[in-house]
């Protein structure tokens, strides 16, 4: 299956599509990394992007986000097209993301980096700084409050004033997360969120992703551990050797033998074999 | 005396307004501007030709508008500006870091030997000369207490461009150069232009290195290519890791140490009978290796980048709970989230 909807084709009748795309093609040196992947995200649900190592699931996260640029193929947000837009372009569309290996703003304190992500800042321009420095007093104490708060939720409020660089693995995870929910993403692209973390923490993460969706941000992850999968999301797209293999349910891929061949039966025979 | 010391200030408040133009560059935006001393070169030569009257006897040169001070160091500082979003439409698309670094410096040498060669610009090798004081014939000022007053004046001036720095770096702006600087993905994929933003930090140092310029050929009434030698924005980075990148007063700290102390003080301690001119050419020796002592020692400068806290942002405090702080070094008991019932487990 390729390029389909996530649903059945009654259900995605009334199924928002929040982000699509159609044969994203990708190559480094002639080695293809995405080789045509087309698929479809619901809108105000949660997909995880699954597939073997090497399958291109982080390179198309990076088309998507506009890190990097397609050698072919479109990409909507929406029913704009986005595709080769730069990626700050994409985030102001409200498209936002994480990464694999957590990337914090190190030398700015844990509230600094939450309150670089509001977009349409007064205090990015000059004319403004130099101008209207009350206006900016404002917009600056109504972020702050509000990142403040979703510090407390995040757990990270104690940190408030540490410089980002001096967080633990974990505390770097979470603050990434706070940052792009600061940003208020209509789609939220999370890389691996749970990768490196602590079981109490994957919980906690996962809790987090749930609220999200309960307030009706659209989220694709990419993630390995198929509990976590299981648990919380609504879809799951298989990508293997760069192409869209199977959509659908868990539940219903696990039937899919294509899918168990490239990826499940692998992922289960470790599960076994530890 | 009077003359050593005022002497000694200005250089210590035109170089804290030079230190803070690449602080905004560098030290905050965290580009490797090695072209630096370019700008304040352009700075001064069009503070020049804006000061000098059309014609003068013996100088070839562009302009000549007669204006006063500050229109002619305006004009200084503005020219800076137009020739950094040049170099930055060149440069800042493509390059970063080293690269960036190696493409400005060869352009310092190209704008360097374009000024030293094409006469009719700023009068080649032998520069300009004869600028006019500003206010001497006004006030009625002699050679000698024109320096103390230009020296308040350089002060005044850099006063109000650290007030203006101050607000720019405390600002939503200054801390999205710091995003920048950190990380330039990320900044971009929290939706900040990174292009832009790199180019607003060009230009305003860029302006501050104009307006640094510009005081300088004021002081001393003459600016030719001697005075800035590519090598020289090295002393302007010396005055910044000495003194702390990132933060403003540590630019003042910087200028004062490295700037008036180890380069100009120098100049006016007594001779080594048998030695003549010897420590002065030392000078430049006891930076470098002030610098590698302090890179060594304490990279992050005499007075280190502050962090804002917090409370400064006038948000409302929350009770410092233990409970919200979560271990999450060490593995703990799972399950917090309470799935639905009929969820897959």
């Amino acid at each position: 299956m390729s390029g389909a909807g996530l649903l059945g084709s009654a259900q995605s009748v009334s199924q928002a599509v929040a982000l699509h795309c159609e044969g994203i093609t990708k190559a480094f040196q002639g080695v293809h990394a995405v080789n045509g992947a087309a698929f479809e995200i619901p809108q105000g649900q949660i997909t995880a992007l699954i597939g073997p190592n090497g399958a291109g699931k982080t390179t198309v996260v990076n088309v998507l986000s506009g890190a990097m640029k397609c050698d072919a193929g479109r990409a909507f947000l929406g029913d704009t097209e986005i595709t080769n837009w730069p990626s700050y372009k994409i985030a102001r569309q409200g498209l936002l993301r994480t990464f694999q290996l957590s990337r914090e703003l190190g030398g700015l304190t844990v509230l600094e980096n939450l309150l670089t992500a509001p977009p349409h800042q007064a205090g990015d321009s000059l004319v403004n700084v130099l101008l209207r420095p009350g206006s900016i007093r404002r917009q600056e104490r109504e972020h702050a409050e509000r990142a403040l708060h979703l510090l407390e939720v995040y757990r990270l409020y104690r940190h408030r004033d540490t410089r980002a660089r001096e967080l633990s693995g974990g505390q770097k995870k979470l603050l990434e997360m706070a940052r792009a929910v600061m940003a208020s993403p209509k789609v939220l692209l999370l890389d691996e969120p749970m990768a490196g973390v602590n079981p109490a923490l994957i919980d906690l993460i996962g809790d987090y992703i749930l609220d999200l969706k309960r307030s009706g941000v659209t989220v694709l992850m990419i993630e390995h551990n198929l509990n976590v999968v299981e648990k919380i999301c609504d879809y799951v797209i298989v990508l293997a050797e760069g192409r869209t293999l199977a959509t659908g349910r868990l539940s219903e891929l696990r039937e899919n033998t294509e899918v168990v061949k490239a990826y499940l039966g692998e992922v289960m025979d470790a599960g076994a074999a530890r | 005396m009077t003359y050593y010391v005022f002497t000694l200030v200005f250089f210590l408040f035109d170089y804290f307004i030079l230190a803070m133009g690449l602080n905004i560059q560098y030290g905050a935006a965290g580009i490797l501007n090695f072209a630096y001393i370019g700008f304040v070169a352009i700075g001064a030569y069009f503070t020049g030709v804006a000061s000098l009257p059309a014609n003068t006897l013996g100088q070839q040169y562009i302009l000549g508008l007669g204006l006063p001070f500050p229109l002619n160091t305006l004009i200084g500082g503005l020219a800076a500006m137009l020739l950094s979003v040049a170099v930055a439409l060149i440069t800042l698309r493509r390059l970063r870091t080293d690269y960036l670094a190696i493409v400005l410096i060869s352009m310092s040498l190209v704008l360097y030997d374009f000024c030293n060669n094409f006469v009719s610009m700023f009068n080649g090798a032998d520069g300009l000369y004869n600028v006019p004081e500003p206010f001497a014939k006004t006030l009625g000022l002699s050679v000698n207490s024109f320096i103390p007053f230009f020296a308040c004046v350089a002060g005044v001036v850099a006063l109000i461009m650290w007030f203006v720095m101050s607000r720019v770096t405390r600002a939503p702006l200054g801390r999205t150069f710091r995003a920048v600087r950190d990380d330039h993905v990320v900044a971009a994929a929290l939706g900040k232009d990174v292009f832009r933003m790199q180019l607003k930090s060009m230009m305003i140092g860029s302006f501050y290195a104009g307006i640094g310029g510009g005081l300088l050929i004021q002081f001393g009434g003459s600016f030719n290519p001697t005075a800035w030698l590519p090598g020289e924005t090295f002393v302007v980075f010396a005055v910044l890791i000495v003194g702390g990148a990132g933060n403003n007063i540590g630019m003042f700290v910087g200028a004062l140490l490295v700037e008036t102390l180890l380069i100009h003080l120098p100049a006016f301690l007594p001779e080594i009978p048998g030695h003549p001119g010897l420590i002065e050419y030392f000078d430049l020796a006891v930076v470098g290796i002030v610098l590698m002592l302090m890179l060594w020692f304490r990279p992050q400068g005499m007075v280190p980048e502050s962090v804002r806290r917090a409370a400064s942002f006038g948000a409302s405090e929350r009770p410092d709970g233990e409970a919200d702080d979560l271990e999450l070094g060490t593995p703990a008991a799972p399950a917090r989230v309470a799935f639905e019932s009929g969820d897959p487990q």
